[in-house]
């Protein structure tokens, strides 16, 4: 039993051998269809470019957490030398490195605010503050006299000119660690020099700081400020933490289709399964501890600036609906799902888990966006016709939403097989191979 | 291969160790062993190795459905407990009712709050199941193992490996397991006994033991004795440097000298100033800056009050609690005493005490109309019986008679901070005195530029050409 593993990559294949390729042009066709069925359905709603835009960013935030999840991964990886790990790395990688086109995906989201509109940030367009939101928490606690400063002061860091300056450095930065990870990891490949392992590792800890400080901004500008008078400093560790678990997810599906595909045989076993699953169930706790940890604070302080934000969540609308889901899907179902030694190593319990967490993790940043279209249309309309148009789940919006999410899913599966092409999925000569092939975990 | 130190009078067969040079060929004996048919056995070795568990037929520990069962249990407990300590439910129907604490408005059993200290008893609960489970499951502590007596077995944490097969398995019979280990490689077999010598105490510590029990049990007695029975000794003072500092509180019996006698007649720890002095630093001997009243006025009547300061009185004239109409408004004085300079600075400063302590009722505009003004005259519309009925609208600073210097100089506008006037309170304890001054200029430049924030159209800061108009700035910061 002991001796029975190999120390070396035995298995014939470990790339995709073309068939991926082909999959490249169907599945931009399939996104872009889909795309267009939530572009057009959605202009024919009754927010019209708002519905579009806001469901697409929430699909986007959900792709992006995936590969910003990844990055992390790959990173505490270096920084904690693991061993375990090796097999299942290069997935990470791979995926990290899908930051840089994803660029290309946020862009019309970056073109609307250049072009000077607030139909995704309301902070886009002069005299913001006095909005609805704005009367409301500042007649609650401030002087109107007062009111002015709230939007000098956010308006140094929510215009439109520094917000693109800012989501580029995000961009550029997470694609800086991605290729310099890959890279590496590649050039390991060809010429086994272990001292890459050990460059890696060193620039790992800088990295890791210049990660955090990025995730925390790019989650503020990205979704926080959608609701622009609301500030949560846990926001980001919130955001943090759902990436991170939607990444492990993330990558034990792909292990898994790879190995069930032929592409990776024995390098991946039940073992890094395992570990990858109580990893799942420890970020699964994670996450509620944080969003528990958020409401909290909001709820106990009772400070209307910051309970309005719970408040159109817990309130209006079947938003109440959906936080009651999201705390039993989210937390209570994946806690459980993922509990015993037995579960945790039955692929395909593990499988459906994880679906079932990535489709959480889609509605838990659909929770986070959409609510603030609703909020941001109502005032509008209201201001212009005095009518109050709310939002409501109906079966078209439901469509809307559900080809928006796989439009986005699928340009996401373009994208990544476009940055396997013809790599190996595994790292071939990496130092600590052997003792990821050997690995065992109780 | 029978070791020279045991005897077979003073000892019992546990089992058969067996020592292996690699974890390779342990492994492959155990394999063998439990295909055997063996059950009790166990293997040693210096590190963990992989495999080893299903090879000697180990099942999964029940220690996690411990654990799980622990904290759920600890899950109810926690909830119930507080649900329990801070209810109401049971006044009347258990002698420890709970407190039913207000706390911030929340629901007396609101589930967010309670979250928290119910995660962190199901924690503290898991934790404990898990280690105490441990230790349960393996029969900790354990002080003596008969393993410890075979000195081979020492490398079994340094570089070799062992397999003992227990003399209570079924199958065991010493001469077939014996050559059975042998035929699986084993290096070594040596017998492991369990010594049967006396295993009781000597007579002389048990008696200790039981006596140092009986005297710890001393102390608990006492205290629940002293509990229920009347003491007339006083209470031991085990550390008189604290219990009796060299000091006296306020208000209260004074010192005595060493005979027992009162040192002061009056028997009071606190004493009055001693007449004509003044305490460090109160000296406010500036009656402009301190009370805004002329230097050189001279008032009818001079009382030295017993801390020193000179204060001033109108006398006959002057009436309790309001003004009098023949209030002497030359005493005021007109201009800022010195050392008082009036810059942008310092209105600032004014503007900012004065929204702290004044617009309360006087509004931020001046006009009157304060928050609380506005609560006040809001009961009195709706006829409530209470604070509202016997409200006095709070004076406007644009009415004329404020204005007016002539009837309102600012030594006047100061003495009203600092003392208050009709149905308005006194400052002077709050504010300090260049701040009240502060507070004097900003209700000067408010008036004479008739200072509307109201909005910010009826703001007016464009034509105003007067020296105030640097202030009139409706985007000040948040104080």
């Amino acid at each position: 039993m002991h001796s029975t593993r190999p120390a070396k990559i035995t298995s014939p294949v470990t790339t995709l051998s073309g068939g991926h390729v082909r999959t490249i042009p169907i599945a931009i066709i399939a996104g872009a269809i889909c795309i267009g069925v939530a572009l057009a359905l959605s202009l024919g709603s009754e927010f019209r470019l708002k519905r579009f835009m806001y469901t697409y960013l929430s699909a986007f935030c959900f792709v992006l957490s995936i590969s910003v999840g990844c990055l992390f991964f790959v990173t505490i990886m270096h920084l904690t030398r693991a061993g375990w790990s090796v097999t299942v790395r290069r997935i990470a990688e791979l995926y990290a490195m899908c930051l840089v086109p994803l660029f290309l995906l946020f862009l019309p989201i970056l073109v609307s605010v250049l072009m000077g509109s607030d139909i995704v940030y309301e902070w886009n367009v002069a005299g913001w503050t006095h909005h609805g939101e704005a009367e409301r928490a500042a007649a609650a606690s401030l002087p109107y006299n007062q009111l002015p400063p709230l939007e000098q002061l956010k308006g140094k860091f929510l215009n439109s000119g520094f917000f693109t300056i800012r989501v580029i450095a995000y961009f550029a930065i997470w694609g800086f660690m991605a290729y310099f990870f890959l890279s590496n990891s590649l050039k390991q490949d060809e010429s086994g020099d272990k001292s890459l392992t050990a460059k890696m590792q060193a620039y790992s800890a800088p990295l890791m700081i210049l990660f955090a400080a990025t995730v925390v901004f790019a989650s503020f500008d990205i979704e926080m400020t959608l609701s622009p008078l609301w500030f949560s400093t846990m926001f980001p560790v919130y955001f943090f933490a759902g990436a991170i678990l939607s990444a492990l997810c993330t990558i034990l599906l792909t292990g898994m289709y790879l190995q069930r595909t032929g592409r990776i045989t024995d390098e991946i076993t039940v073992d890094h399964y395992h570990d990858l699953g109580k990893l799942m169930q420890g970020f699964v706790i994670f996450w509620g501890y944080i969003a528990f940890s958020q409401f909290l604070l909001i709820w106990y302080a009772n400070i209307p600036e910051e309970t309005f934000w719970y408040d159109l969540r817990f309130v209006n609308n079947g938003w109440r609906g959906m936080s009651i889901v999201l705390l039993i899907g989210h937390l209570f179902i994946p806690f459980f799902l993922l509990m015993g030694r037995g579960l945790r190593r039955n692929r395909t319990l593990l499988a459906i888990s994880a679906i079932f967490i990535l489709v959480m993790h889609w509605v838990d940043h659909y929770w986070l966006v959409m609510p603030q279209m609703d909020r941001a249309a109502v005032e509008l309309s209201e201001r212009a016709t005095g009518a109050h148009p709310t939002f409501t789940f109906s079966g078209i919006g439901i469509v809307i939403d559900i080809a928006c999410a796989l439009g986005v899913v699928s340009l996401f599966i373009a994208i990544f097989c476009g940055i396997v092409r013809n790599r190996p999925l595994v790292p071939l000569q990496d130092p600590r191979l052997g003792e990821a092939l050997n690995h065992e975990v109780h | 291969m029978v070791e020279e130190n045991t005897n077979e009078q003073d000892s019992q067969l546990v089992g058969l160790l067996a020592q292996f040079d690699d974890p390779d060929s342990l492994i492959a004996a155990c394999n063998q062993a439990r295909e055997a048919g063996y059950k009790k056995m166990d293997a040693y070795t210096p590190f963990p190795v992989h495999g080893i568990d299903p090879a000697i037929g180990i099942k999964r520990s029940i220690l996690p459905f411990i654990v799980l069962a622990v904290g759920i249990g600890a899950a109810f407990v926690g909830i119930g407990l507080q649900f329990f300590a801070n209810s109401n439910y049971f006044d009347g129907l258990s002698p420890f009712p709970g407190y039913g604490f207000n706390i911030g408005g929340k629901p007396i059993f609101s589930t967010p709050a309670n979250i928290p200290v119910t995660f962190e008893i199901i924690v503290l609960s898991s934790a404990f199941a898990a280690f105490f489970g441990m230790w349960g499951l393996n029969k900790l502590p354990m002080f003596s193992n008969p393993l410890h007596r075979i000195s081979r077995f020492k490398r079994a944490t340094n570089d070799k490996f062992f397999l003992m097969i227990e003399e209570a398995d079924g199958q065991f019979e010493y001469a077939t397991t014996e050559g059975q280990l042998n035929e699986w490689g084993a290096v070594a077999i040596e017998e492991c006994r369990q010594d049967l010598t006396d295993t009781k105490l000597p007579r002389w510590l048990t008696v200790a033991g039981v006596m140092v029990a009986i005297l710890l049990l001393l102390p608990p007695v006492m205290i629940f004795r002293a509990k229920g029975m009347t003491e007339r000794a006083p209470r031991l003072h085990f550390n008189p440097d604290m219990d009796w500092q060299i000091k006296f509180k306020s208000q209260t019996v004074g010192p005595v000298n060493n005979e027992g006698e009162p040192l002061f007649e009056d028997m009071r720890a606190m004493r009055d100033q001693v007449p004509g002095t003044i305490a460090f630093g109160d000296l406010e001997a500036d009656s402009e800056m301190f009370e805004g009243i002329k230097s050189d006025w001279k008032p009818e009547v001079t009382v030295t009050t017993a801390t020193g300061s000179v204060r001033t009185s109108l006398g006959e004239n002057q009436e309790a609690g309001g003004v009098s109409a023949a209030d002497d408004l030359t005493k005021y004085v007109t201009s800022f005493p010195e050392g008082i300079e009036v810059n942008e600075e310092f209105l600032a400063r004014g503007q900012q005490r004065f929204n702290i302590y004044c617009s309360a009722c006087h509004g931020y505009d001046g006009n009157g109309n304060g928050l609380v003004n506005k609560r006040a005259m809001a009961l009195n519309a709706a006829g409530e019986a209470g604070m509202g009925t016997r409200w006095t609208t709070a004076k406007s600073l644009h009415d004329a008679t404020v204005k007016d210097s002539k009837q309102n100089p600012l030594g006047r506008i100061f003495e009203t901070i600092t003392h208050g006037r009709n149905t308005m309170g006194p400052y002077g304890a709050q504010i300090t005195p260049k701040d009240r001054w502060a507070i004097v200029a900003y209700v000067k430049a408010v008036q004479e530029t008739e200072l509307k924030l109201k909005s910010d159209q009826e703001a007016d800061d464009s034509d105003d050409s007067s020296d105030n108009s640097s202030e009139d700035d409706s985007a000040n910061p948040r104080p």
